[in-house]
């Protein structure tokens, strides 16, 4: 099935990236952070209670955390690409290690499945949402977030800009990331019911390029392409890449700015008793008559 | 590996296998059942013929950094 799959992502860099980034995380994590603050924000308004939850791409587990936080929640296993990172959630909480484009849980197994800022890192993100509607019980909570495709949309145009004047050409550099009308469509597809997505925009700023390279770096985002050039920047690509930067996107008090999207989806596995549509037809009062007696009572 | 303080702190090197993973991971080959051997810290398919090794209570289900079993294991 994954045969057919185009591949885009360099599983091994990036899990090399993550490993090399674990240690460190902690310090930069404030991304991951705010897309579990997002997430635990709508677990909180669900009127339910999730016995057993996968965390996955957990990082140290700061996903984790904020719903074992939020009280709906009552165990929580982590899973994520890098063992440098499962050692780093809390010693009581079972976590493993995995492929995300294998089947490595039992259908059926959680209650939710919550994943924060990790699966924009996913080759086959229809194959990935199909297997997770196949861990989940019925009437199974979905929560997703994930980069969307606005972000570093900057950093994307000024590295290209820079190597086409240097180089002569051009190298695959920023992950192409999910839009979010896509994204609704595929949960659609995946078999999920009652998808809500809705997206929003963080502007961080850095001292200068070098620190906001660096720090994505030490969160492990690194350029994990399988088309990437497989050598190191040309330093010219690079200085022009972030003067090109520094022109376009600095801030009143000197520093550069970048935008990132955070898209934050839940949707819930089908079960029989959850609300659904009626069937076209189906309906005891014709529309035309309710409209008519709304108009009747305007002009009373 | 050079172990830093946070993950000494969080016990990372203490780690047991929790129970709970032995019920929910399958094999991520064969999709069929794990059984654990405690003596060699490994989690074994025996229908798709590998031994997932287990590092600090962490159950580590890559093909390849799986083992492969004897045929008369």
């Amino acid at each position: 099935m994954t045969a057919h799959v185009p591949q885009l992502i360099d599983k091994l860099a990036h899990r090399r990236h993550r490993e090399r980034a674990a240690a460190g995380f902690g310090n930069v994590n404030f991304l991951k952070q705010a897309a579990a603050d997002r997430l635990a924000d709508r677990l909180e308004i669900v009127k339910r209670h999730f016995p057993l939850v996968l965390d996955l791409g957990a990082h140290h587990g700061e996903m984790t955390k904020a719903a074992l936080a939020s009280g709906k929640v009552d165990r929580v296993i982590c899973a994520d690409p890098a063992l440098g990172m499962a050692r780093y959630t809390a010693a009581d909480i079972p976590s493993c290690v995995v492929d995300y484009d294998n089947m490595m849980f039992g259908e059926a197994t959680f209650d939710a499945i919550m994943s924060a800022f990790s699966l924009h890192w996913v080759n086959d993100l229809p194959g990935m949402l199909a297997r997770m509607r196949q861990w989940l019980k019925p009437d199974g909570l979905l929560l997703l977030s994930m980069a969307g495709g606005v972000s570093f949309s900057g950093l994307r145009s000024c590295l290209a800009e820079a190597e086409s004047q240097t180089a002569g050409g051009l190298s695959p550099r920023v992950l192409p990331m999910a839009d979010i009308r896509d994204l609704g469509g595929l949960l659609g597809r995946a078999g999920f019911g009652l998808p809500v997505a809705d997206s929003d925009t963080l502007s961080i700023t850095w001292p200068d390029p070098f620190h906001m390279m660096r720090e994505l770096r030490q969160m492990g985002e690194t350029n994990a392409l399988l088309g990437r050039a497989n050598h190191m920047t040309r330093k010219d690509t690079m200085m022009q890449a972030i003067k090109l930067y520094q022109d376009r996107f600095q801030t009143d008090d000197q520093r550069i700015s970048a935008e990132i999207e955070l898209i934050t989806l839940t949707a819930w596995s089908p079960s029989p008793d959850q609300p659904k549509p009626l069937k076209p037809g189906s309906a005891e009062v014709h529309l035309g008559d309710f409209l008519n007696s709304d108009q009747d009572n305007q002009q009373d | 590996m050079s172990n830093t303080d946070k993950a000494s702190n969080s016990g990372a090197g203490s780690r047991e296998l929790d129970p709970i993973l032995l019920e929910v991971l399958v094999c991520p080959v064969c999709h069929g059942p794990l059984s654990y051997d405690r003596a060699r810290h490994e989690l074994i398919s025996k229908q798709a013929g590998l031994a997932f090794p287990i590092r600090e209570g962490i159950p580590v289900m890559l093909v390849d950094e799986a083992r492969q079993l004897d045929p008369d294991e």
